[in-house]
């Protein structure tokens, strides 16, 4: 601790800061997982089935979605997060602090979410399906009994990837306002020239990553069977 | 028409747009199978054999044409009633098509999942089926732990799950090696012996259609261009490629080919003639080779000698030099012919086989 108080000198004084900061980190990685993570698999699915050679093909609503996905994903999430302001005041009622910060979380990550998903399933043979129309199933039943099944590895990593990359964009949320570690990182660490609490809040994010990473792969190493 | 087809394809044609191409791959195509038929398709790859049985379960809808299964208009149905439909028509694959993250009672509870069994008489099912394929051991491990022949097994008993009246196997034993392929073939003879099983078998290995087929078709370029049942098939091929397949099943290529390049060692003149003789049925019993000796004193030597046993019909080739006096040898070749045997004179530098 002694140790600890040398090399953090400030930071060892902002114990409930840094709490605080990694609650809402954790708080808005976790929301915005839930929530961007069934809008992402929901498109994900979406872009699958109905792109060309797929159990319900449909040219109109497969360039809907692709168009959509690919319009989110080429705005920076810095400038995303002031041009929704306005949307994020009408839903949460403020463009400021951790759960508006939700909303940019949300848009800016469901679409690089639903091109995961969409890369995953395509990994799902095509002759596994078709095995699956022969038996008499349904689009539905494809859905969640063949893709979601066969695609769940390559879905996990996916999602890690995926619950990573928005760690990352809490963090960029966060230091315009929205809380959190990265907030903490900049607006007091770097601001003030507090170095100390800028490492430490890196290093609490590398932690988190790492467990995210780290269960990710045990849990796609068990649900795999491919070889 | 007869009454008895269960599957009744009539005039069907299937084209693929392909960038501003069309290009047909099933062109007016009819084929009637009947109930308790194991009916061969052949052909090269690119021939539309697969394109073609898709549309018994339209897994591939047809440009045109008509699809009658059991009576029932497939192209008409709705998806809820060709779904119901799809159930009574297994299938199974060049590459298996099992489901790797499921174990190998899974896969072929697979097609019961949303049925109307309970889940103990689905376990029951399972067990059954997997007996059936020999693989009751193996309930619970996953298909990346076995072996090709093993995975078309459990792929058949997913394609027996609902109890269907027809098996369409698409190139189903491609991938496996010779013996694998005869067991399973075995097992698809079977299963049409015990279960009345009408199957539907295409491949590109007439060896295929020659060990369990009763009837064939020959596809070429979208077209069936020969069809009837196996024997007339094997023992009078009128088409340039069922006979191409027949004698690479028969190896009656190879073996010409080596006769021919030692042809100068046979000696062939006007007293030895190479002479390819073919029969069907009863006419092997006959000790025909003491025969032509006895009766014309013509010596026969055998190059080779093959004998197939097509529905239990035998149906025999024999490639010969026969030697004696020019007359005898014509009045021997009348004999073997009044006897209902084919007779053909080789040429060595005609590289045709009859």
């Amino acid at each position: 601790m002694k140790l600890f108080a040398q090399y953090f000198p400030n930071a060892v004084t902002m114990k409930s800061d840094f709490l605080q900061a990694t609650g809402e980190t954790i708080y808005m990685t976790l929301f915005t997982a839930i929530i961007a993570g069934i809008i992402g698999m929901a498109i994900g699915i979406g872009l699958t089935v109905t792109q060309s050679g797929g159990i319900l093909e449909n040219k109109v609503v497969y360039n809907i979605l692709d168009k959509l996905v690919n319009l989110f994903r080429s705005i920076p999430f810095v400038i995303l997060l002031a041009v929704i302001a306005p949307v994020t005041r009408l839903i949460v009622g403020t463009a400021i602090g951790t759960t508006a910060a939700i909303v940019p979380l949300i848009i800016g990550s469901a679409p690089f979410y639903a091109r995961q998903i969409q890369n995953a399933l395509a990994e799902v043979d095509r002759g596994v399906i078709e095995a699956a129309e022969a038996v008499g199933s349904g689009p539905i039943a494809i859905i969640f009994r063949v893709y979601l099944k066969e695609g769940l590895a390559d879905i996990i990593r996916s999602s890690v990837l995926t619950l990573i990359s928005l760690i990352d964009l809490t963090a960029m949320a966060g230091a315009i306002g929205g809380g959190g570690l990265g907030n903490l990182a900049i607006n007091v660490g770097y601001s003030r020239f507090e170095g100390d609490v800028t490492i430490l809040a890196m290093l609490i994010i590398l932690v988190i990553v790492f467990a995210i990473q780290l269960c990710g792969d045990l849990l796609a190493r068990h649900v795999d069977h491919n070889a | 028409m007869t009454k008895d087809a269960i599957i009744q394809l009539k005039d069907v044609d299937v084209t693929f747009h392909n960038k501003g191409q069309t290009v047909p791959a099933v062109k007016h195509v009819s084929l009637d199978v009947n109930r308790g038929d194991i009916y061969g398709v052949v052909g090269y790859s690119g021939a539309g054999k697969s394109t073609l049985v898709r549309v018994i379960n339209r897994l591939q809808r047809p440009t045109s044409g008509q699809v009658i299964v059991n009576g029932q208009d497939i192209l008409a149905m709705k998806a809820k009633d060709l779904r119901q439909a799809r159930t009574k028509i297994g299938m199974i694959f060049q590459h298996f098509n099992l489901m790797n993250a499921r174990t190998i009672a899974d896969n072929v509870d697979y097609p019961l999942k949303g049925g109307k069994l309970t889940h103990a008489q689905r376990k029951e099912k399972v067990a059954k089926l997997l007996a059936l394929v020999g693989l009751s051991e193996k309930a619970n491990d996953y298909p990346a732990q076995l072996s090709g022949g093993q995975k078309q097994r459990v792929a058949i008993a997913r394609a027996l799950a609902n109890d269907p009246e027809i098996l369409i196997s698409d190139e189903a034993t491609s991938a496996l090696d010779p013996k694998t392929t005869t067991a399973i073939l075995e097992l698809l003879k079977q299963l049409n012996k015990d279960l009345g099983l009408t199957v539907v078998l295409i491949t590109h290995e007439m060896e295929a259609v020659k060990e369990i087929c009763n009837k064939v078709a020959v596809m070429e370029d979208g077209e069936i261009i020969e069809r009837g049942d196996l024997v007339t098939i094997f023992s009078e091929p009128k088409q340039k490629l069922t006979q191409d397949f027949i004698n690479t099943a028969t190896q009656i290529d190879q073996a010409l080919d080596k006769i021919y390049k030692q042809a100068n060692a046979l000696g062939l003149d006007d007293h030895h003639r190479l002479v390819q003789l073919k029969y069907v049925g009863a006419s092997t019993d006959a000790p025909l080779i003491t025969e032509l000796f006895k009766r014309y004193q013509v010596v026969s030597n055998i190059l080779y000698g093959n004998v197939e046993i097509l529905q239990d019909t035998p149906l025999g080739n024999l490639v010969v030099v026969m030697a004696g006096e020019p007359d005898q040898l014509d009045q021997a070749w009348q004999y073997c012919r009044d006897a209902g045997i084919q007779v053909t004179q080789l040429k060595p530098n005609d590289s045709e086989v009859a």
